[in-house]
């Protein structure tokens, strides 16, 4: 029994050490661009030209391991799988909206639920419902690429981070407040503006491209910022701003129902059945009685 | 054709932006990829998929796009032909013909990835795709056929409430008013993952045996998986840190290939213990295989021959050799089958026609879409 | 085959058990047929057959079940449904996959079976149940019985020796109802299954059946026979035996073809005896009042297209003040669009609709349906409130009205229609009759003169179906004007004023029910199948013939 309790506590330690390790990589793929004019002027071209794919592989790399430490327990029972499939389905659809919809560009509903569903069902169901939402909506309309692993990493860590704000609201006694929702909407808008910097990243090298030429030698950190700077808001500061104001806005306006019910469902999700069956032995017992208890999760 | 044929091919494809930036390559695996998309396309008896977009139209959107950025914010070149006051920040300066061309070419190797791609969503199916997920994440898989399934039916849920508010007087007005279609789809689609989850446990889905009881049974197992993937973790940690470092690079690549060799491992060990068959085995046919051939054989002179290109610091033609353009044409064979707007063309092959699967009620016979079962 | 002794089952958080001390016996290659009314535990007894319940519902179990030897609530529903094959009301809410095979193959793939023997199953299943032709079809192009037969043969991949079914028909209509309950005699009968069927429809079943089992809810007990014995003591019973308990036949007939004999002999003397007159056109008594009433919602030669077929052509229809008029006609007639051009949710290319004079062709829906309430197929579209009054408060709020301006008080209407005690409550945890009424006071909340039903009767056991009968008859005697889409016949002899049949998106005849309903064979009664001519059509209208 003990032995099974340290296996179980080594395994508790590791997740959190997977967690810490794929946060650095990701760190380091998304400064990575930065380094590139001063790596092509210390004569490292080679680096450069694969530079799209070096990310694209790191971001695999992440995007796997924690792929595998979500899975276990967020898919671990029928009705998880299925809650799961359902609100990636569901999200899917919502991200049909966004092309459907004219009128804001860069808006996009997927947020809304990637972040509530985190919130409520908890991080590794976050993940898996951020990355696979992308996932799938990638396969229905062929959003496939290169890209995808890098896109499928960034939505799960939206997902993934969102019972931070739980933590947060805890701290402050601001659960079942308004401030609840203003915690929410403020992490949605954080998101909403990053996700499409760090999406810029991964274009970005092809964008500036590998060039020795391009740099005149002892460019550094400073004019790359400058220029990714351009580059952020020439392609993406007013989608990203769309996409923030509109996930606030649909958090502000959606987040207490939705919370409401996707809470109500938690209860018949999210419980255990323990003890109970064990007490049945073929026939030994013309009334025995076997509880199955639920523990509420929320 | 077989998946694998069609994996093969967009590698191949996808293969030419990665390692060449010659103007002249590209455009010709950008036709050639538009080609077969377009072929593909014409073959789906349904019309073109939701939010599709072409290829051809994203190309005409993404070249000038680039050209734009980097006309504007670099200042490289040597033939200036307009010069900005230099008071405008970032875009003050002179303007080049060689900033322009390198932009356009950045364009046209985003244009010419997402044209190899969008012939991977219009060929495989969902499902097939889907199929050719690793073995460890056979969960996911599960998950991910759900939601694909899901998908058309909350389509029409959506559409179902849509008229249910429409005639309780409901008009749409603003953001608020996405509430009533939203919540009666988001519980209707709660209440069905419940039903779903009953019906998936009443026919054995592995609820006892994954989860709580399997991490018992496994701890010991998974905790060498999770040791081992960490050690991976750091390994990739550590060489994309030497990377960055002007001396590390020797470093590097063992340790990335060390971390990958790690994850492969994870994921092959997990995938050793879930325990599933799979139903649908598609068919290699003899077309798989020339395709399969020719779409390595396509990118081999490129490889050998390596014609980069730039257009800095002054402007001239890229180089040509005809017999990587000529290699380029071996993908165009997948284009050529079938009874779309190419095949049945000037070019066509007149091939046998082969409805994909899944959009021909009529096609009731196994068969179809390269699939067969062998029957006992 | 499977042994139940003194089962006792109490949900969590529940007051009241779901089942109490129930016990009975099924032998190999019987067909039980399970009844009672909605909530009274049925779902949950078939559910503990193959241990979903309490394995995936939590709750507390006891007493002893044994199926096919073992227990389900000691080896679990993966254990079990390789001895049971557990098929549910809703066809589309079981499918994962989006193709027959892959679907049937599912459960194969999960037990990790070596693919051999996988695609001799998959054959196998397609065989029984008639699918081969289906086979590489995506699910959502099969009609609602195509479905559930997939749905049969996903779950008998596995070959399980029992297949429990939990209202399979409820949400088909009659012909796919029949091919369904077909199938599933054809396993009994073929294969020698034991079959454990739910059903509210007892003469759809009864003819299959050797066994009934009766579970009343509460604490009453349940009662398990043939269904001689079992329709005889319960008052749910088909309308042939209800006439001959009447009539004190013995045996008392349960199907068709029992009570025949009965009648053959007698028949022409029986029609004899009455006078012909009255008989082969009986005039309902409130059919008199509502004779000259006010013609209130006209459609002119309507032609209407529905994704870019045309499905009702130059139809005329004329929906009076107090009077209640049923459409009935099969899959694909164009009911359905006919009801949406009505209240403008499909316009039509011709024609016109006219509400009480005023032409409303192209009329907004929202302003439409203030006063022409239409309610869906589904209400759950309806609903997403968190408690019952709110929904009749978020139409009031879309069409502008005050609270305090209501035509009618919320409160009142929700009494009404007998939800007083629910006005808190949240809609989706209510049955389906009652979501129904919700659905219905949240469309009529406006207080309008015409209420259109699209296939109110699906998944209504018999009591929820009286219920809606009467608040149908009761919206007539407001003066509402009432058309009302079923298939089912039963309650269309109930309530009709007037029939109109369609066909091919043109009505093809119309009248009074007695000529209209009786007279074709499709749509008759169970009673006016068993007196042809005669000209009845529900037991009231027998007995008052023949008992005067």
């Amino acid at each position: 029994m003990a032995a099974r309790k340290a296996v179980r506590s080594t395994a508790n330690a590791l997740r959190w050490v997977v967690y810490g390790l794929t946060s650095l990589i990701g760190v380091v793929a998304f400064l990575y661009p930065f380094f590139i004019p001063s790596l092509t002027s210390s004569g490292g071209l080679a680096h450069a030209v694969d530079s799209p794919l070096f990310l694209g592989l790191l971001g695999g790399f992440s995007l796997v391991a924690l792929l595998l430490e979500a899975q276990g327990e967020a898919t671990s029972d029928a009705k998880r799988t299925a809650l799961l499939g359902v609100l990636v389905g569901l999200n899917a659809v919502l991200g049909f909206l966004e092309t459907a919809i004219p009128g804001p560009g860069g808006f996009s509903p997927t947020f809304f639920l990637i972040i509530l569903g985190g919130y409520v069902y908890g991080g590794r169901f976050g993940f898996l419902l951020g990355s696979l939402t992308l996932f799938v909506s990638a396969l229905i309309t062929g959003g496939i690429g290169p890209w995808l692993p890098y896109r499928m990493l960034v939505a799960g860590w939206i997902g993934l981070g969102a019972p931070l704000v739980l933590a947060l609201s805890r701290a402050f006694h601001a659960q079942g407040t308004r401030w609840e929702l203003v915690l929410l909407a403020g992490y949605g808008a954080v998101w909403g503006l990053a996700f499409g910097a760090l999406m810029d990243l991964w274009f970005w090298p092809f964008a500036i491209g590998p060039d020795t030429q391009h740099w005149q030698p002892g460019v550094g950190l400073g004019e790359t910022l400058q220029r990714f700077l351009a580059f952020y808001i020439a392609t993406s500061l007013i989608w990203d701003a769309m996409r923030a104001v509109g996930t606030v806005a649909m958090i502000l306006l959606f987040g207490a129902p939705t919370v409401r019910t996707l809470r109500r469902f938690a209860r018949r999700f999210f419980f255990t059945v323990a003890a109970g069956p064990a007490a049945y032995v073929a026939g030994e017992r013309a009334a025995a009685s076997g509880t199955a208890t639920r523990e509420a999760r929320g | 054709m077989h998946p694998l044929a069609w994996f093969l091919w967009i590698a191949a494809a996808a293969l030419v932006p990665l390692a060449t930036r010659n103007p002249l390559y590209l455009v010709i695996d950008f036709a050639v990829t538009c080609v077969v998309a377009d072929a593909v396309r014409g073959q789906l008896p349904q019309g073109p998929l939701p939010a599709f977009v072409s290829p051809v139209r994203f190309g005409l959107f993404a070249v000038p796009a680039g050209a734009l950025f980097n006309v504007l914010t670099s200042h490289v070149g040597e033939a200036v032909f307009l010069r900005l006051p230099d008071a405008i920040p970032l875009i003050g300066g002179p303007l080049t013909v060689e900033s322009l061309v390198y932009g356009a070419i950045n364009g046209l190797i985003l244009a010419t990835l997402f044209s190899a791609f969008a012939v991977l969503t219009l060929a495989v199916p969902v499902r097939d795709l889907i199929a050719y997920l690793p073995r460890a994440f056979y969960p996911i898989a599960v998950v991910s056929a759900i939601a694909a399934t899901f998908v058309p039916s909350s389509l029409r849920q959506f559409q179902q409430v849509r008229e249910a508010q429409a005639i309780r007087g409901y008009r749409m007005r603003g953001l608020r008013d996405w509430l009533p279609l939203f919540m009666p789809v988001l519980i209707g689609g709660l209440e069905r993952a419940l039903q779903l989850a009953e019906a998936m446990t009443a026919r054995g889905f592995a609820s006892d045996e994954s989860g709580e009881q399997a991490s018992k049974r496994n701890g010991g197992r998974t905790v060498v998986s999770q040791l081992v993937l960490t050690g991976g973790l750091l390994c990739v940690l550590a060489g994309g840190v030497m990377r960055l470092l002007p001396q590390g690079s020797a470093v590097s690549l063992p340790l990335l290939l060390a971390g990958s060799l790690a994850t492969a491992w994870v994921v092959w060990r997990v995938g050793s213990q879930v325990r599933y068959t799979r139903y649908r085995r598609p068919v290699w046919a003899g077309i798989d295989s020339a395709v399969a051939v020719l779409s390595v054989l396509a990118v081999i002179p490129l490889l050998v021959l390596a014609h980069d290109y730039s257009p800095y610091p002054r402007l001239s033609p890229p180089a040509f050799d005809l017999r990587v353009g000529i290699a380029f044409l071996g993908l165009l064979v997948p284009g050529l089958r079938g009874t779309g707007p190419l095949g049945s063309g000037p070019l066509g092959s007149g091939g046998d026609r082969r409805c994909p699967s899944g959009h021909s009620p009529e096609l009731g016979t196994i068969g179809h879409s390269g699939e067969q079962h062998d029957h006992v | 085959m499977i042994t139940c002794e003194r089962v006792s089952f109490r949900y969590p958080d529940a007051a009241q058990p779901a089942l109490s001390d129930v016990s009975f016996t099924v032998s190999e290659g019987d067909f039980v047929v399970v009844v009672g009314p909605s909530g009274a535990g049925k779902s949950t007894l078939l559910r503990s057959l193959n241990g979903l319940v309490p394995h995936f519902t939590g709750g507390t179990f006891s007493g002893r079940l044994v199926v096919d030897g073992f227990e389900p609530v000691a080896v679990g529903p993966q254990r079990m449904c390789r001895h049971v094959g557990f098929v549910f009301q809703d066809p589309e809410a079981q499918f994962v996959m989006d193709r027959v095979e892959d679907e049937i193959a599912f459960a194969l793939e999960n037990a990790a079976m070596a693919p051999q023997e996988m695609r001799s199953r998959v054959e196998e299943v397609l065989g029984l149940l008639e699918l081969a032709s289906l086979r590489g079809r995506t699910l959502a192009t099969l009609s609602g019985g195509e479905k559930q037969r997939v749905a049969i043969a996903a779950a008998l991949a596995l070959r399980p020796r029992v297949l429990v079914l939990d209202e399979p028909t409820s949400q088909l209509d009659p012909q796919s109802a029949e091919d369904v309950l077909t199938a599933v005699a054809r396993l009994n009968v073929e294969a020698g299954l034991t079959i454990v069927l739910a059903e509210h429809r007892l003469e759809r079943v009864l003819s299959f059946a050797n066994r009934v089992i009766f579970v009343p809810g509460g604490a009453a007990p349940v009662i398990a026979g043939s269904p001689r014995e079992v329709v005889a003591s319960i008052a749910l019973a088909p309308p042939v035996s209800k006439l001959g308990k009447a009539l004190g036949w013995s045996p008392l007939p349960v199907t068709l073809e029992e009570a025949q004999p009965f009648v053959a002999g007698s028949l022409p003397e029986i029609l004899g005896g009455v006078s012909s007159g009255t008989l082969t056109a009986p005039i309902p008594a409130s059919d008199a009042g509502h004779a000259s009433s006010a013609t209130y919602l006209v459609a002119e030669s309507l032609d209407v297209a529905y994704t870019g077929q045309r499905v009702v052509s130059d139809v005329s229809l004329t929906l009076s003040r107090g009077e209640v008029t049923v459409l009935m006609g099969r899959n694909g007639a164009g009911k359905s669009t006919l009801l949406k051009s009505l209240v403008g949710l499909v316009r039509p290319e011709r024609g016109r609709v006219r509400l009480d004079g005023r032409d409303i062709t192209a009329a907004p829906v929202a302003e439409i349906c203030r006063d022409v309430a239409y309610l869906p197929q589904d209400p759950n579209a309806l609903l997403f409130a968190e408690t019952v009054v709110e929904e009749l408060h978020i139409t009031l709020r879309n069409h502008g009205i005050a609270l305090s301006a209501a035509p009618v008080p919320p409160e009142v209407l929700l009494g009404r229609l007998g939800l007083a005690d629910k006005v808190a409550a949240y809609p989706r945890d209510l049955s389906v009759g009652e979501r129904q009424r919700v659905a219905l006071a949240a469309i009529m909340v406006t207080e309008p003169g015409v209420l259109l039903l699209d296939e109110p009767t699906r998944g209504l056991d018999y009591e929820a179906k009286a219920r809606l009968a009467d608040l149908i008859r009761q919206a007539r005697d407001a003066r509402l004007a009432v058309l009302l889409v079923t298939h089912d016949v039963e309650l269309a002899a109930a309530v009709a004023d007037r029939v109109v049949l369609m066909g091919d998106g043109r009505i093809v005849a119309q009248g009074d029910p007695y000529t209209v309903l009786a007279g074709s064979t499709g749509f008759a009664t169970q009673i006016a199948r068993l007196f042809p001519g005669a000209g009845w059509l529900t037991v009231e209208d027998a007995l008052k013939a023949l008992k005067p």
